[in-house]
């Protein structure tokens, strides 16, 4: 499902990842850990296209992102489900709109788009909110709704960069619990963390990174 | 994409910016209103001198000793021309007796003469959309040209000042017209470039959740739409005022003004154009959607 081959990316000639080979098959939940500045939100960006490697292939899906036409990245994106660091989500929409607007963008009808935002919303604990504005919600909650807006529209794959930097342990943990559950369900997830708790004993495979070298594999 | 979304986006989008959509509104408006009034001056200008060539005149005066048949062929040969209207041939004889009604009481001074003195002329009248001050002029020097024509007379200084007047504020409209249009896209271009630029973080957003470049700029488009056709309307209104001013209040004072023509048409094509010109002013301010 998403496969590295050789890649490296340098910012200003510094190199932020260095000769990254890996394979994330279909239906797999995997971490990506390491310190800060280890490359982990780098190698996401890879994944959705906001940034291109300098060397090697990545190959999303059936597509390959070297030979990826400008047209057909709205195409990748639709098919990956992103919860941002830093949220990421619109200010002057509620809560509603600001799930809804990854359905909307997807062409789903408003009727349809009703029930399945509200069903999305109940699976955080977030029906509640609906009508909210994000900067009336705590941290923990915005965090929630990214994630909400991440998997509404149920795309194979979903990317997440620091899911869980805003919560508190208990939190974490449910939010860790979503993601499973997201996973039983068929889709390949990919999370960026430092917070070597949250894949403890989690059985899934954990990829660590440092300095932008791939260093090693575990299990969580 | 639903359209739904798009129009209560716009709609949002227009009522969080609105001090800057209003006074774009405005400038549009006045823009719109000074391009009706030249349009109006230059309409109304071409109106009143479409009629002039129709009372315009030109004489032909024939030599005094030529056969009647050369005359003949002389009104045959000027009849065949598209761009007169109508001949009449005066006879010597015809022509003596208008100077004698002309001069009424003062006719006996014409009996000392003797013989008649005067030559047989033709008078011709012209299409209206055919000729202009250059034209006639190469009417006049063909006519001279034709053997047994004496000499050809018409207004040429008045047709040329006429002309030149028609042309320079024709001109002067198509100057002020286009100038003032890119105008009205520089504005709409500006507004919705500020809004763009106030949006940025929006736009990012949207592209990295997979929007298409078309759900990204409708919004943007519909509302340059919405700033260009209330500028239009607002216009229209200015417009309409003011042909209501002039026909039921200054013509009382200055009768003239009466001969004026409000075409209505203009009250509907202004928010017509401003639509059109808001959009364009979107479309270029929006550019190309880099991911």
């Amino acid at each position: 499902m998403i496969t590295f081959t050789h890649v490296s990316k340098y910012y200003d000639n510094q190199p932020v990842l260095r000769d990254i080979t890996f394979t994330l098959p279909k239906g797999e939940m995997a971490y990506i850990t390491g310190p800060t500045g280890a490359g982990k939100s780098t190698l996401l960006k890879l994944i959705y296209h906001a940034e291109k490697p300098d060397e090697g292939d990545i190959v999303v899906g059936d597509r390959q992102l070297q030979s990826l036409k400008t047209s057909r990245i709205s195409l990748l994106r639709r098919d990956i489900g992103i919860v941002f660091q830093d949220f990421k989500l619109l200010n002057n929409f509620t809560i509603f709109d600001n799930v809804a607007l990854a359905l909307r963008i997807r062409g789903i009808n408003e009727k349809d788009i009703r029930s399945v935002v509200s069903e999305t919303l109940k699976r955080v604990h977030l029906r509640h909110k609906v009508d909210s504005y994000p900067q009336s919600l705590s941290g923990g909650e915005q965090q929630r709704v990214v994630i909400a807006r991440a998997f509404v529209a149920e795309p194979p794959i979903i990317l997440a960069d620091e899911p869980t930097g805003n919560l508190d342990p208990n939190t974490a943990t449910q939010i860790i619990r979503l993601f499973l559950d997201i996973n039983l369900r068929g889709a390949t997830i990919l999370i960026a963390t430092h917070n070597r708790e949250l894949f403890k004993y989690t059985g899934k495979r954990v990829l660590k990174l440092d300095s932008g070298n791939l260093i090693g594999e575990e299990t969580g | 994409m639903t359209l739904s979304f798009s129009l209560k986006h716009a709609i949002q989008n227009f009522g969080r910016e609105k001090w800057i959509n209003i006074l774009s509104i405005f400038t549009i408006a006045s823009s719109l209103f000074i391009i009706t009034l030249t349009f109006l001056v230059v309409y109304n200008i071409e109106l009143f001198t479409a009629n002039l060539p129709e009372r315009f005149t030109m004489m032909v005066y024939l030599k005094d000793n030529l056969s009647e048949e050369d005359s003949r062929n002389i009104v045959t040969a000027l009849q065949s021309r598209r761009d007169i209207r109508s001949v009449n041939y005066i006879s010597k004889d015809a022509a003596l007796k208008e100077l004698k009604r002309t001069l009424k009481d003062a006719s006996s001074i014409l009996d000392g003469l003797g013989d008649n003195p005067l030559s047989p002329s033709i008078e011709l009248k012209f299409n209206r959309d055919m000729i202009t001050s250059s034209s006639l002029k190469n009417i006049s020097e063909t006519i001279k040209a034709m053997p047994g024509v004496d000499d050809v007379y018409y207004g040429e200084k008045i047709a040329e000042a006429i002309h030149n007047l028609k042309s320079s504020l024709r001109n002067i409209g198509i100057i002020l017209f286009f100038t003032i249009l890119s105008g009205v896209i520089f504005v709409t271009y500006s507004t919705v470039k500020i809004l763009f630029y106030r949006k940025k973080e929006e736009i990012e957003i949207l592209k990295l959740l997979g929007a298409t470049t078309s759900f990204i700029r409708i919004p943007f488009l519909i509302e340059g739409g919405v700033i260009g056709f209330f500028g239009g309307v607002l216009g229209s209104v200015g417009t309409l005022s003011l042909s209501f001013a002039v026909t039921y209040r200054l013509s009382t004072i200055i009768p003239l003004l009466k001969t004026l023509v409000f075409p209505s048409e203009m009250f509907l094509l202004l928010p017509m154009i401003g639509t059109f010109l808001g959009i364009l002013g979107a479309t270029i301010a929006i550019g190309r959607l880099r991911f």
